[in-house]
């Protein structure tokens, strides 16, 4: 069995492990204008990003967009999952093809069509200015809501396939039991459904957690100039900097703040609800 | 008052009928089964008391109080579902307190009436334990004591036997209807299986197409069945298509000739007759032969043409000396039964 695993451990050590070394290594350079990057071992690029205000509010910013963006799509997942989970009809698995369909449409293909619809030309505000609600175009555009909507639009299937494969799990008599005993829907909800769907909800927190946190395309098209998050911090270091230590100190600095919250909050969440 | 009446109860899905127009009148104290195939309507009836399932047409009544439109958790029910249903994050203790905290039954009082719930069923012991650490056995009896603490206005079984096996059933059966007498709760129990329901309940209902066909106590369903159907599906009948030649005479549609119950009027009828009313005899001048016969301990079966007419008749085993132990396929034999126990019933609806 252990010999069947080889070649994508392998894979996995040679794509994935080789690089992050590599980069780990770069990171720990120093940078030079004329030079570019000159072999040292400092930490002194880490103690940088994390002493600048800039870079500060640039990692808070990430943060709370992706906790934000992460309890959005909860909310707004679980009822879907819900819904989809206990569908018995013929029309389920058309309904799960629905829910991945976006997902067909490239991040970068996406942004453009909210910017097509939230722009300040675009075809919500041409509407209202059309229906005379609004004489000036309405700021849609290249703020923070405007990035959690894309961000939002991405991650939704995943949180609500993830959630969906589990409750599917819970059989439906356990909720009707639980009505049966005299629990109103939001009781069941709170104390049966919701504590035997905790792994469904850990996973798929996770996981749109780790994807927000490196989220690029929605954040340039539709943070504008402005807004800042990681992903893009890093790019801007490696391409417009040529600042490469930098921006691999910025890039393990992301990767060691999501790991160390994902692993956290998931040991929290775990703990508060196992018995 | 805990009595549960069903008023022209109706179930429709698109353009078919679950359940057709169900009338029954649950009384203070009574176990009544919802006895049929699977897909008679049995279950669909049980949900709607519950309510999990709204009814197309008629009321639901529990003690007076008209609960057709209540959601489940207004409805003071207790069920007992097949799967168990336990909730598989909570302790035992936890599980029978449930339905005591969303009655906001203080703390105190509580943790005492799970205590005596949990002794009610023999399961005090393990009250801190998970319910996948429980057999199924005691996984069944935690779901019934989930259901009783409560003190439920009506209790609700569905199929709570099916996934134990044969030993345990019989004894779970028994402690059951101990629990059910000795609490005095009006309850409804669903099951395909016929002997659970003729044990436990005070009165059967025989569904099937989602109709009621018959109503009665177990002996009455079994003597005076209303019906083909009844008699086939409750204990095992010789049900034969014909005809009434003359009062007391019945032909076959195969053209032989049996003894059958006077009255009833002449024309096309189904005769039916139980296997052990009637009595074999080896020898004899007749027709009747002896076509095949099943060795069943206590009892044997045989199997006898009469004729065209194939009857199935079942004794008790006899004595070593007796001749029809040495009975052999294709021996004559005589079959004796009493005119009044072939019973007419009407030709199939």
């Amino acid at each position: 069995m252990a010999a069947l695993v080889l070649p994508a451990g392998l894979l996995v050590v040679l794509l994935l492990v080789a690089p992050m070394l590599l980069l780990f290594r770069i990171s720990l350079n120093r940078f030079s204008p004329t030079e570019l990057m000159v072999e040292a071992t400092t930490a002194q690029n880490y103690l940088q990003a994390v002493q600048d205000p800039y870079y500060q509010q640039v990692l808070l910013t990430t943060l709370g967009i992706a906790l934000g963006c992460t309890l959005v799509t909860l909310v707004m997942g679980f009822p879907a999952a819900y819904w989809l989970a206990r569908m018995e009809s013929r029309w389920k698995s058309l309904a799960t093809i629905v829910t991945l369909f976006p997902l067909l449409v490239g991040n970068v293909v996406r942004a453009a069509g909210w910017m097509a619809l939230l722009g300040n030309e675009g075809a919500i505000n041409a509407a209202l200015i059309g229906l005379g609600l609004i004489s000036a175009p309405l700021p849609l555009l290249y703020n923070t809501g405007s990035v959690v909507v894309g961000i939002v639009a991405v991650v939704l299937p995943y949180m609500i396939l993830t959630l969906a494969a589990v409750i599917e799990g819970i059989p439906r008599q356990t909720e009707e039991a639980a009505a049966n005993l005299g629990g109103r829907p939001m009781t069941v909800f709170r104390r049966v459904l919701l504590p035997l769907a905790l792994p469904g909800v850990m996973a798929g927190c996770v996981l749109v957690f780790i994807l927000c946190m490196n989220t690029y395309a929605s954040a340039v098209l539709l943070g504008g100039p402005q807004f800042k998050m990681m992903a893009p911090a890093v790019y801007d270091q490696f391409v417009r900097g040529n600042n490469w230590p930098f921006g691999a100190a910025l890039a393990f600095i992301l990767l060691t703040v999501t790991l160390v919250l994902t692993v956290l909050g998931s040991a929290l969440i775990g703990r508060k609800y196992r018995r | 008052m805990g009595s549960l009446v069903l008023e022209a109860l109706v179930k429709r899905y698109g353009a078919s009928t679950a359940v057709e127009r169900v009338d029954l009148d649950v009384r203070q104290g009574e176990m009544v089964a919802l006895l049929g195939p699977s897909g008679c309507g049995k279950t669909t009836t049980l949900r709607m008391v519950a309510g999990f399932i709204t009814p197309s047409e008629g009321r639901v009544l529990i003690g007076g109080r008209d609960v057709t439109r209540m959601p489940p958790y207004a409805r003071d029910t207790g069920m007992v579902f097949q799967s168990y249903a336990l909730f598989p994050h909570m302790s035992v203790a936890q599980n029978v307190a449930f339905g005591l905290e969303m009655r906001k039954v203080g703390r105190a009082e509580r943790d005492a009436r799970v205590m005596e719930a949990l002794r009610l069923v023999q399961l005090d012991h393990l009250a801190d334990r998970l319910p996948r650490q429980l057999s199924g056995g005691q996984q069944q009896r935690v779901a019934l004591a989930r259901a009783l603490v409560v003190n439920p206005a009506v209790f609700l079984l569905d199929e709570p036997l099916s996934n134990l096996d044969a030993k345990l059933r019989g004894e779970v059966r028994m402690e059951i209807r101990a629990l059910q007498q000795r609490l005095g709760l009006t309850t409804l129990i669903v099951t395909h299986d016929q002997e659970e329901a003729l044990t436990m309940a005070d009165r059967l209902v025989v569904m099937e197409k989602g109709r009621v066909r018959q109503v009665g106590t177990a002996e009455q369903l079994y003597e005076d069945p209303a019906d083909p159907f009844v008699a086939g599906f409750v204990g095992r009948c010789n049900l034969l298509e014909g005809r009434v030649e003359a009062p007391g005479r019945f032909r076959t549609r195969a053209g032989d000739l049996l003894l059958c119950q006077a009255g009833g009027d002449a024309g096309e009828a189904i005769l039916a007759l139980r296997p052990e009313r009637i009595a074999l005899r080896a020898g004899g001048e007749g027709p009747a032969r002896l076509a095949a016969l099943t060795y069943l301990g206590a009892q044997t079966e045989y199997h006898v043409d009469f004729g065209a007419t194939r009857l199935v008749v079942i004794g008790a085993t006899p004595a070593a000396a007796d001749p029809l132990r040495r009975l052999a396929a294709g021996d004559a034999v005589t079959l004796v039964w009493e005119a009044s126990a072939a019973r007419l019933l009407p030709a199939a609806a």
